[in-house]
């Protein structure tokens, strides 16, 4: 019986089941998403001088709201409408949450816990990120409404509009460290300095693109509740509009572990503890805490920015953001040639 | 004409963060939320909540019923005594009684300015909650039975509204 059970333990805790399915993978997305949707709307709330959701378990400041929300929408029929596509207006969704977290698989969480270490993991994970808004443009057209097709539509405008800039300000990163081995950059950036410091103009970008490519406010452009009702999400009712809601959060959650890995020194600098598994949990929880700083700044905007018209977000992204990101790389190179004076 | 200023980056990188650290500020200052079943308002003299009926110094004019511009107050025809009875003449003659409406009072207070011996008056009961729409009519004897009061499961903390220099309205402990 023990050896059953430490067999499973094993098993759960070797890296190549533990990344994909607890963390960074699974398990902790959805307890990131039950924390930060709560958290945006009070933190909205907060902003506005209101209470937010405060009656569920009303001693943690309605902290279960999400948990409350999460059962209303399993218990909720999903309506598939009759002229929809059913292939692609079932699948469509849980396609687009699988692909929104799929990412998280290339994400290391401390020098030596990684599912696989590659030399080219940075762009495997921005890679994989790049898959979700392909399934906006199919559950928009699948739905056969015709909000649904304009915000597929918008999705795929942006979706050109953030990728691009976004990969380039990856690359200046990259470029900076010479590697696009995640684990290597955390390496080097602990010898060096965070990569925030060494070239804030990418970290900048970087961070207006994730907005941007997660449909935060001011970009909550494909959804925009006011103009088109739910854009490609509209006709969704049940758990398939539960998980076309969480996809973006889930997607902000990767993103935000990347940023921490490229800007903001991954899991250096690591408290001096010493406890039974700490070599696992302090690098995992000091990586975590910066990609929640992130994601918390993010749903912070929610609060301040009304939403930008499709032109401007367009224009931002291709006048400013893409010249900016290109600048980073110079920028990137400019301290590289500085450094090795 | 927009402002000119608007076309520079730098002013408008400036405008955002601007617009952040306002977000910042407002994240610091104290709600402005009450809390209404636990917290309640106190109300300023003269609030015009639901009408209490003094039926015995009514004299049965029907001012207030013709005054009443939603038509909530309807005056009844009551007898203390049936026609044919043995009683006074005077119990037998009908005589008429304002009830109310609550599903249309919209509480502007004419039947109470316009009561010529002070038989309405309004008292500070505002939130009583209905389960059907007849319950909410009261004709004239329910009607001077009193308003109704509204029931809380915790005695409700009593809050002044005051006026801030800075914030606008805000809120101090009554007592």
């Amino acid at each position: 019986m023990m050896g059953l059970l430490e067999w499973i333990l094993d098993l759960l805790l070797s890296p190549w089941l533990f990344v994909p399915l607890i963390y960074p993978g699974l398990i902790s997305a959805f307890a990131v998403l039950l924390f930060i949707i709560w958290f945006e709307r009070k933190l909205a709330a907060k902003v506005q001088l209101r209470y937010g959701p405060l009656y569920v378990l009303k001693r943690l400041g309605g902290a279960i709201q999400l948990v409350a929300d999460l059962l209303r929408y399993l218990f909720a029929e999903p309506i598939v409408p009759d002229q929809a596509d059913r292939l692609a207006f079932i699948f469509g969704p849980i396609l687009l949450f699988a692909s929104s977290y799929i990412a998280a698989i290339a994400i290391p969480i401390s020098y030596d816990f990684y599912a696989f270490r590659s030399e080219i993991s940075l762009l495997v994970v921005l890679g994989l990120n790049t898959l979700a808004p392909a399934f906006n443009l199919v559950i928009g057209w699948g739905s056969n409404n015709k909000f649904g097709l304009i915000g597929g539509l918008r999705e795929g405008f942006l979706i050109t509009a953030d990728e691009i800039p976004m990969f380039v300000s990856a690359l200046a990163m990259a470029v900076l460290y010479g590697t696009m081995d995640l684990v290597r950059m955390v390496e080097l950036q602990s010898e060096w300095l965070w990569g925030i410091a060494l070239n804030p103009l990418a970290a900048v970008t970087f961070f207006v693109l994730m907005l941007l490519s997660t449909s935060r406010f001011p970009f909550e452009i494909v959804e925009a509740e006011s103009e088109i009702v739910m854009g490609p999400f509209t006709e969704y009712s049940g758990i398939l509009y539960g998980l076309t809601m969480g996809a973006s959060y889930v997607k902000l959650y990767v993103l935000s572990l990347l940023f921490a890995i490229l800007f903001l020194g991954g899991w250096e600098p690591l408290p001096p503890l010493e406890f039974p598994g700490s070599w696992l949990i302090l690098p995992g929880a000091v990586l975590f805490l910066k990609a929640l700083v992130i994601m918390c700044l993010s749903v912070f905007m929610r609060a301040v920015y009304p939403r930008y018209r499709i032109d401007q977000a367009l224009r931002l992204a291709w006048h400013y953001l893409f010249p900016a990101s290109i600048l980073s790389v110079f920028l990137s190179l400019l301290v590289l040639s500085g450094w090795s004076i | 004409m927009t402002d000119r200023r608007w076309s520079s980056p730098v002013f408008r990188l400036k405008g955002h963060l601007d617009a952040i650290l306002t977000g910042a500020k407002y994240l610091i200052t104290p709600r402005a939320t009450v809390r209404y079943p636990e917290e309640v308002i106190e109300l300023p003299e003269g609030y015009r909540g639901f009408i209490e009926y003094k039926k015995d110094i009514c004299i049965s004019c029907g001012l207030c019923a013709t005054v009443c511009p939603a038509n909530a107050m309807k005056m009844y025809v009551e007898r203390a005594a049936e026609p044919g009875e043995e009683a006074p003449a005077e119990e037998v003659k009908p005589k008429r009684y304002p009830g109310i409406n609550y599903t249309r009072c919209i509480f502007c207070g004419f039947c109470v300015d316009v009561c010529p011996t002070g038989a309405l008056e309004h008292v500070e009961t505002h939130d009583v909650a209905y389960e059907d729409f007849n319950s909410m009519i009261y004709p004239p004897g329910e009607f001077a039975a009193g308003p109704p009061k509204p029931e809380f499961d915790t005695p409700p903390r009593r809050l002044r509204p005051t006026m801030d220099e800075r914030r606008g309205i805000a809120y101090e402990p009554a007592d």
